[in-house]
């Protein structure tokens, strides 16, 4: 508690805040940009904090992270086109609400559910982080080594249409990670012959490499064009306190949807775009008049934009406790943390108590600057991205990621091995191997490889070793949960089934 | 651009070749150090051959589709590995300028015929953009910037 006071005093002073309301109004700016998602948001951002104090980078980056999510409404519901994949499902009612001339009434009701949602997460992660933190210090190595198997095959089977293809993006990640001096024999591993290699591949290279250049070469390969302008920001005749009393009126779809966005947030892989499609189908179900959804029902919006709002504090529980991403933005905010120094687990909420507090409650900050800036800049944000020329955008956004990657070590070699990836990333993409399983082999090739490498020689005296992998009743149950992990390939089939995936490919046609 | 390929078959052999390029060079590494990569490796070309077989059975996609123009793609990716090679020649004010005014006289060629007026009204901006990001990680940020024949 007295952690969590300091850490309150140390955010409510005017750096904090100004450092935080610079950051959502950058990640809105950026999540407003169709194409651009929270990841890219984050990772081309991500330079400007390396000057910054360990807490003031994180309440920048939670900031922009917050924003981004937020700002891939303002396209969804103006031009039908999700900035972010979050804001997928906020298109199906937000996009007809737009139509209808009640642009404005769908931007607040997105802004107050974001606010609501963003709030709601960082609650759920200051109450369960800890007691999770306390359980991850009775992991032993071969636990450990369980523990990063399921989080990549949850991301390989939520990430990828094809569990093979996803395993195949995670071994390979896994494999780029053992890349330089082994962290347990000491020696240098695939360097052929070449010392720089030494180094390994810096885990924010790989992801400004796997998640920026893809978008990039997308963008300049199908030449799209500025946006649409038809759609106004016009304030129509409802006033912020209707929509307000709407929403907190009828408080359980939102309660709904934000215990959706918390449980699916917890599991590795399954992002913000799932999490609000399966809050709106929810939403829609549960609704008396669930006919209207997809013509115009501020539920629908309120629904898709508190659940993805959840996320962006909830997927941090697994991260902060046992350093397994819960969303691919989430492996940004990781790399962020080992750069400082910071390792998750239990000392993150002990030795570095303050600073994780502060950074939690930061992103309850910014969740609150929504509001203003939302609402107050919005219109101004809009007409900026509107009117932003991709041919400007690609070569602006070249150039910070080309600045990033170099000033991570001053290395030229990073800059290549970013563009090596991304090239190889995009191409990836194609058949059908995503970024996500390969930035998740990446980040825990490393805990893998300690919890293996350690079993098997405490394990050297036994007949069959690698049987010590499963000696004790937690590992044989996390093995289990491997298994159903891989189980959940039948989501995507689920929501098939429901016809949310056919609205979503009808919505990823369309997108300019 | 539409090209027919087995998306399994092909992911399965990237698997294979990315497990080859990590195993046939083999420097006489100690056996801590190589017993955890050497089980990937072997996990992953199981896993590669499952998916040859599988494309093989039952393929996944049978054709993968470039959306816009190939060509472009292909420019953009040699402007931008030619973009990292010159910054070590030239330093990275130079390039940068020259890298972003030929990125985006090429890439607004899709929309529209870009005159020599047109590409001068650009310029401000061009360099507004490229100084201001320059002066902020060299001079705010301490980040010693590749410098060349110039700058």
């Amino acid at each position: 508690m007295d952690m969590l006071l300091e850490a309150l005093a140390s955010l409510l002073t005017f750096e904090s805040v100004i450092t935080v309301l610079v950051g959502v109004s950058a990640g809105l700016f950026i999540g407003a940009m169709p194409g651009l998602t929270a990841t890219m948001a984050l990772a081309v951002l991500l330079p400007f904090t390396f000057s910054m104090e360990a807490l003031q980078g994180l309440m920048a980056l939670g900031g922009v992270y917050m924003g981004s999510i937020y700002g891939g409404a303002f396209t969804a519901i103006l031009i039908n086109t999700p900035g972010t994949p979050s804001s997928i499902a906020t298109t199906f009612d937000g996009y007809p609400m737009a139509r209808q001339g009640r642009a404005y009434e769908a931007i607040a009701a997105a802004t107050i559910a974001s606010v609501a949602g963003g709030i709601v997460g960082v609650i759920f992660l200051l109450v369960l982080a800890p007691p999770l933190a306390r359980w991850a210090v009775a992991f032993g190595p071969s636990e450990m080594f369980w523990v990063a198997m399921l989080g990549l095959t949850l991301v390989a089977s939520l990430s990828s249409d094809s569990l093979l293809k996803g395993l195949l993006g995670g071994c390979i990640g896994i494999l780029l990670s053992t890349i330089g001096v082994s962290p347990v024999g000491g020696e240098s591993r695939f360097i052929f012959g070449y010392p720089p290699l030494q180094g390994g591949i810096e885990l924010i290279v790989a992801l400004i490499g796997l998640f920026v250049i893809p978008e990039l070469l997308t963008m300049a390969a199908e030449g799209r064009g500025a946006l649409p302008g038809q759609t106004e920001l016009r304030k129509k005749e409802v006033s912020i306190l209707s929509i307000v009393r709407h929403i907190f009126g009828k408080p359980i779809n939102l309660i709904r949807s934000c215990l959706i966005g918390q449980i699916i947030a917890i599991i590795p892989g399954a992002g913000g775009n799932v999490t609000s499609l399966v809050a709106y189908n929810e939403a829609r179900r549960f609704s008396r008049d669930p006919r209207s959804f997809g013509k115009g029902n501020v539920d629908g919006v309120v629904a898709s934009e508190s659940s993805n709002n959840v996320m962006v504090a909830g997927s941090m529980v697994p991260l902060l406790t046992l350093g397994i991403p819960g969303a691919p933005p989430d492996a940004i905010i990781l790399g962020v943390l080992l750069m400082h120094g910071l390792r998750p687990g239990l000392d993150l909420f002990t030795e570095s108590g303050v600073l994780t507090n502060g950074f939690i409650l930061s992103m309850g900050m910014a969740a609150l600057l929504l509001l203003p800036v939302g609402l107050l800049g919005g219109r101004l944000i809009h007409r900026v991205v509107i009117r932003t020329p991709y041919y400007f955008l690609v070569p602006s956004i070249a150039m910070v990621t080309i600045l990033g990657t170099f000033a991570l070590r001053n290395s030229l070699l990073d800059v290549g091995i970013m563009l090596i990836l991304g090239t190889a990333g995009y191409f990836l993409r194609l058949i059908g191997i995503q970024p996500a399983p390969i930035v998740l082999g990446l980040i825990l090739g490393g805990i893998a490889e300690e919890g293996y490498v350690q079993t098997l020689m405490a394990a050297v005296v036994d007949p069959i070793p690698w049987l010590r992998l499963l000696h004790n009743p937690l590992s044989m149950v996390l093995a289990g949960m491997v298994v159903l992990g891989a189980a959940t390939t039948l989501v995507p089939l689920w929501l098939a089934r429901k016809g949310l995936l056919d609205r979503v490919e009808e919505d990823d046609g369309r997108s300019p | 651009m539409i090209l027919r390929l087995n998306t399994d078959i092909a992911a399965g052999t990237v698997g294979l070749v990315f497990a080859a390029v990590l195993w046939l060079p083999r420097e006489e590494i100690g056996r801590l150090s190589i017993i955890f990569p050497r089980a990937i490796l072997v996990l992953l070309c199981l896993i590669a051959v499952a998916l040859i077989v599988k494309g093989v059975i039952r393929p996944g996609g049978r054709q993968v589709e470039i959306t816009g123009s190939p060509r472009r793609l292909f420019t953009v990716i040699a402007g931008f590995f030619l973009w990292w090679g010159l910054v070590q020649v030239l330093g990275f004010l130079v390039t940068t300028l020259i890298a972003f005014f030929a990125l985006t006289w090429y890439l607004a060629r899709v929309e529209t015929r870009v005159t020599w007026q047109r590409l001068l009204r650009w310029m401000p901006v061009i360099l507004g953009l490229v100084i201001v990001f320059y002066l902020t990680f060299k001079e705010v940020l301490n980040v010693r910037l590749p410098t060349g024949l110039l700058f």
